[in-house]
């Protein structure tokens, strides 16, 4: 009995006009969302390597090791393809230097603010918005529109279970919906593999549990059009309130959520930071200007009253000492600034936290939501993503800070060694620093290289919203189970 | 006889429970959209200040002018809560310098990418996404829908014209429904100024025009459904293709059409241009180090302090001719490539334009001044300060601020100056356009609004005149 109550509930859906235009349609928007995002993914790809190729042009037309300063760029990844995230909001590169701490600037949306008026189409988004849709569209009528016709009760008076007719319902709608859809999403990823996206392993564990969380979403919609279609009499009252549900579920309380949060968590501005650490530096500074003067002042005190060439010869002979000394205390100062730094940014990551887990905790009320959460965190585009390119750029910076102290040290000493020789020579010849014409070799330069998520940490953050995912649509489900036994099918 | 069908078309649509939760769902929304937009702008004034009062103290103490470090701010714009458009995606700060140019950094969804994964719940949304499907909801069976219950045939069993008849269902049906939508409206607008956002005219002026560009818009998609509705005979398939065409006016075209303007027209990326820039950059330092070589070796004296002097004298001479030319170059290179994103952006906005609601995400935008033109006024607004920054510095000495000068001889020794007093700073100060300008903006979008309008109605009224109403 249940197989020919799902055929027919798979005969009616597949051979209705409706599904064959609505099934057009998202399969046109699946395809069109991943050939958009692979094209998107290609021009991203294009800009990181020319930016990266002309910093390494820099780099070897560089003369000297002095302050060498130089950028780091985020590499696109392909999930960016299918979850675009805060991927374009957040800063692309970031200066490396000894003065400068690591922060990402320079968003795609902030350079081109064109993309940022209508924003992207991705998989996700068509998932999130149009497939739920689609959901309801197909299925807010299951039980009342069955009643409406009179063909419920023609069923029923057949000694079927109604556990087993819905059930039927549920099984019938599912296959007829899910099936068809996975045709134009195969067709997407055999697109990625055409046009040469370099996937790896991992990445297609991760699409592949995409589509997974995509198809649960998609069910637990289905399930709570069976369930509010079980729960009125009249199909316009379903469809109505189904809308009403969606609106809220889908466009609302994510960013109510979110707002909320803002709200009732404060977090200092970024500007705010800056000046702090602004200031700390300052005064840093002006403190090692003032104790290496005063220092100079004591070196110089025996010389007082001794004639012009005298007194040069006592400066070159106490120079060094206090040269040496003074760059004591600079990499003293640097030291401290950089703890006051971390300490800063600290402060503020954590208030972050905070206002995050709370807009997130409140924005879960929404399926929607825990669909978008999960699938940004399968991309590798949500809200940590900033952290943690900063964090390893962090890490990037001390490497290739300490390397351009060594290669300076090195530099300035061979530097000496020339003066040297070209004083012994003779001749008044006045250097400038750092007027050397030769390229510097930096063929042993670190390079940054971002190193991805662990696999297991991407599931283990995504297992939440899969569980809660999965809680909703069973709820539902049991909820139109209940609501179903108690239907009034005449 | 019209009057008549108005009063019916009237009462039909607010006396149902259909009207009453959706114009209920409506009203919380606006409602919301007013009160949380006020206290967003509260909260983007605190951090404004707070952002400008730290600039302000760090530089406390300070007691040489060259080494400050000076931020300007965009301060929130009152309507930047109802339309946010692109406000958040752009910097808010700009970093002061003497010299060089100048780049908003630090957008807000860059510093909180956490408002950007669901972004804003502002009234443009709820104008563009939810009440053109409440028009949609209201309007997809307009005439097929009568046809169904058989009221149609009914009405013209007696003698009603039927020019008249269509001019009163789509009359009614939109008093009906944009009426009652008005008083939550109202009710937002006062709500605004008792919860601290100040309106003077010019805002309340924008955010009347953004009201009628959303009833405009409101009114396309219900004259929409009735025009699909006289062109299908059963209100399911009316509604089907309405859901369709809504989901790709609303959501679909708008976002294609940018993204496929941005590969059709190839604009050289800012890093591309940051590059030549900082390539010339290079050059012209190594230009100016060895000139100050030549001055040195050919100007040598004993006398340290007339050679440092006539050293520095030569040093701003060149420095002088180095920002000139790199001036000419920026200016050069940016005009370059503004130009072919303006092409871009042109293609991207003319294509988006075929959906309604690019035309009033635009208008609505351009009237709130949320537009791309904010980052263009801010950064304009910029470089002008910039040039009273530098007079000022320059009247302090400063203007060589961490331009360090390395020569043989030892260094010289000061006693300890009186810190800064900030106060002499001159402030900067930013002035959005006037409204006029914006309206004047939004105007092409607002006639195309008018069109679809007027097309969708004279499409509805033809084919209505031919309709079969048995």
């Amino acid at each position: 009995m249940l197989g020919v109550l799902i055929e027919k509930e798979l005969k009616s859906i597949l051979q209705s006009p409706k599904f064959v235009a609505t099934f057009g349609v998202c399969s046109l928007l699946i395809l069109l969302s991943v050939f958009i995002g692979i094209n998107e993914y290609r021009a991203s790809v294009a800009q990181y390597e020319t930016a990266t190729n002309w910093v390494d042009q820099q780099i070897a037309e560089a003369t000297t090791f002095e302050n060498l300063p130089t950028r780091v760029y985020r590499q696109p990844s392909p999930m960016q393809i299918f979850v675009s995230g805060v991927n374009y909001d957040i800063g692309r590169l970031s200066q490396i230097s000894i003065e400068q701490d690591v922060k990402l600037e320079q968003s795609a949306y902030s350079d081109d603010p064109i993309f940022a008026v209508f924003r992207y189409i991705d998989f996700t988004f068509i998932v999130q918005v149009v497939l739920s849709l689609f959901a309801i569209v197909f299925t807010y009528d299951a039980i009342n529109g069955e009643r409406e016709s009179g063909t419920l009760k023609l069923v029923l008076s057949n000694p079927i279970a109604r556990g087993q007719y819905l059930l039927a319902k549920l099984v019938g709608s599912w296959l007829g919906l899910t099936i068809p859809l996975l045709i134009p999403i195969l067709i997407g990823l055999l697109l990625v593999i055409a046009f040469g996206v370099p996937m790896t392993e991992t990445d297609w564990l991760k699409l592949v549990t995409l589509i997974g969380v995509s198809v649960l979403y998609f069910t637990f919609f289905i399930a709570l059009s069976l369930l509010v279609s079980a729960l009125t009499r009249q199909s316009a009252v379903s469809f109505l309130f189904l809308l009403v549900v969606w609106i809220t579920l889908v466009l609302i309380v994510p960013r109510g959520a979110v707002m909320a949060a803002g709200q009732l968590v404060e977090v200092p501005t970024v500007a705010e930071i800056e000046s702090q650490k602004d200031r700390y530096r300052a005064d840093a500074q002006g403190d090692l200007r003032a104790t290496s003067n005063l220092r100079f002042q004591e070196m110089m005190a025996p010389a007082q009253g001794f004639g012009e060439a005298e007194r040069r010869a006592f400066y070159t002979a106490n120079i060094d000492l206090y040269t040496e000394e003074t760059n004591r205390l600079r990499a003293e100062m640097e030291v401290v600034i950089e703890q006051n730094n971390r300490r800063v940014n600290e402060n503020l990551r954590n208030a972050k936290a905070e206002q995050e887990r709370l807009a997130f905790l409140l924005s879960r009320v929404s399926p929607a939501s825990a669909f978008k959460l999960t699938a940004m965190n399968l991309g590798g585009t949500n809200t940590s993503m900033k952290n943690r390119y900063e964090d390893q750029m962090l890490a990037y910076r001390e490497t290739y800070n300490s390397y351009i102290e060594t290669r300076w040290q090195q530099e300035q000493e061979e530097q000496e060694q020339l003066l040297a020789s070209q004083r012994a020579g003779g001749g008044r010849n006045v250097n400038v620093a750092g007027s050397g014409n030769q390229a510097i070799d930096t063929s042993d330069m670190p390079r940054f290289v971002a190193s991805e998520e662990s696999i297991v940490e991407v599931f283990l953050a995504s297992i939440l919203d899969f569980g809660l995912l999965t809680i909703f649509t069973l709820i539902a489900f049991a909820g139109a189970f209940f609501a179903f036994v108690r239907y009034d099918v005449r | 006889m019209f009057k008549i069908i108005l009063d019916k078309e009237l009462r039909e649509i607010i006396g149902t429970t259909k009207f009453a939760v959706t114009f209920g769902v409506c009203a919380v929304l606006i409602l919301l959209a007013f009160y949380v937009g006020a206290r967003n702008y509260q909260i983007s004034v605190q951090e404004y200040d707070a952002s400008v009062t730290e600039n302000m103290r760090q530089m406390e103490g300070v007691t040489d002018w060259a080494n400050i470090d000076h931020r300007i701010f965009l301060p929130p714009q009152p309507l930047a809560a109802l339309v946010s458009g692109v406000s958040n995606d752009i910097g808010r700060t700009v970093n002061m310098d003497v010299r060089g140019e100048l780049r908003p950094e630090g957008s807000r969804f860059a510093e909180d990418p956490i408002f950007a994964v669901f972004r804003f719940l502002d009234l443009e949304f709820i104008f563009a996404i939810v009440l053109s499907l409440f028009a949609i909801l209201f309007g997809y069976d307009a005439i097929n829908g009568e046809k169904e219950r058989g009221t149609l045939s009914l009405s013209f069993a007696n003698s009603v014209p039927r020019d008249k008849y269509i001019l009163g269902k789509i009359i009614g049906s939109f008093l009906a429904l944009i009426i009652p939508l008005m008083i939550p409206i109202l009710i937002g607008c006062l709500m605004l100024p008792l919860l601290g956002v100040p309106m003077n005219a010019d805002s309340w002026l924008r955010l009347a025009m953004v009201i009628l560009t959303g009833t405009m818009y409101f009114a396309v998609f219900l004259t929409l459904s009735v025009f699909i509705s006289t062109l299908t005979q059963r209100s399911s398939t009316s509604f089907l293709v309405l859901v369709v065409a809504w989901v790709f006016a609303v959501l679909i075209i708008p976002r294609s059409s940018v993204l496929a303007a941005g590969r059709m027209v190839d604009v050289p990326s800012v890093d591309e241009v940051d590059f030549e820039k900082g390539k010339y950059s290079a050059q012209l330092f190594d230009e100016r180090m060895n000139a100050m070589q030549a001055w040195t070796q050919a100007n040598y004296q004993s006398d340290h302090r007339l050679m440092m002097e006539g050293m520095q004298a030569f040093r701003s001479e060149q420095q002088a001719l180095v920002d000139e030319k790199m001036g000419i170059f920026v200016e050069q290179l940016n005009q370059e490539r503004d130009n072919k994103a303006d092409l871009r952006t042109g293609v991207a906005l003319s294509l988006a334009r075929i959906s309604p609601t690019a035309s009033f995400s635009l208008a609505a935008s351009d009237l709130a001044f949320t537009s791309m033109d904010l980052r263009a006024s801010f950064v304009d607004a910029a470089s002008a300060y910039q040039q009273e920054f530098a007079d000022f510095m320059r009247s302090k000495n400063a203007d060589f601020g961490g331009d360090v000068f390395v020569g043989h001889g030892a260094p010289v020794v000061v006693e300890e100056p009186d810190p800064i007093d900030t106060r002499e700073l001159p402030l900067f100060a930013y002035e959005p356009p006037p409204a006029s300008e914006a309206i004047n903006e939004s105007l092409p979008d607002l006639g195309l609004l008018f069109m679809f309008n007027a097309f969708f109605f004279a499409g509805a009224f033809v084919r209505f005149n031919r309709y079969d109403v048995r």
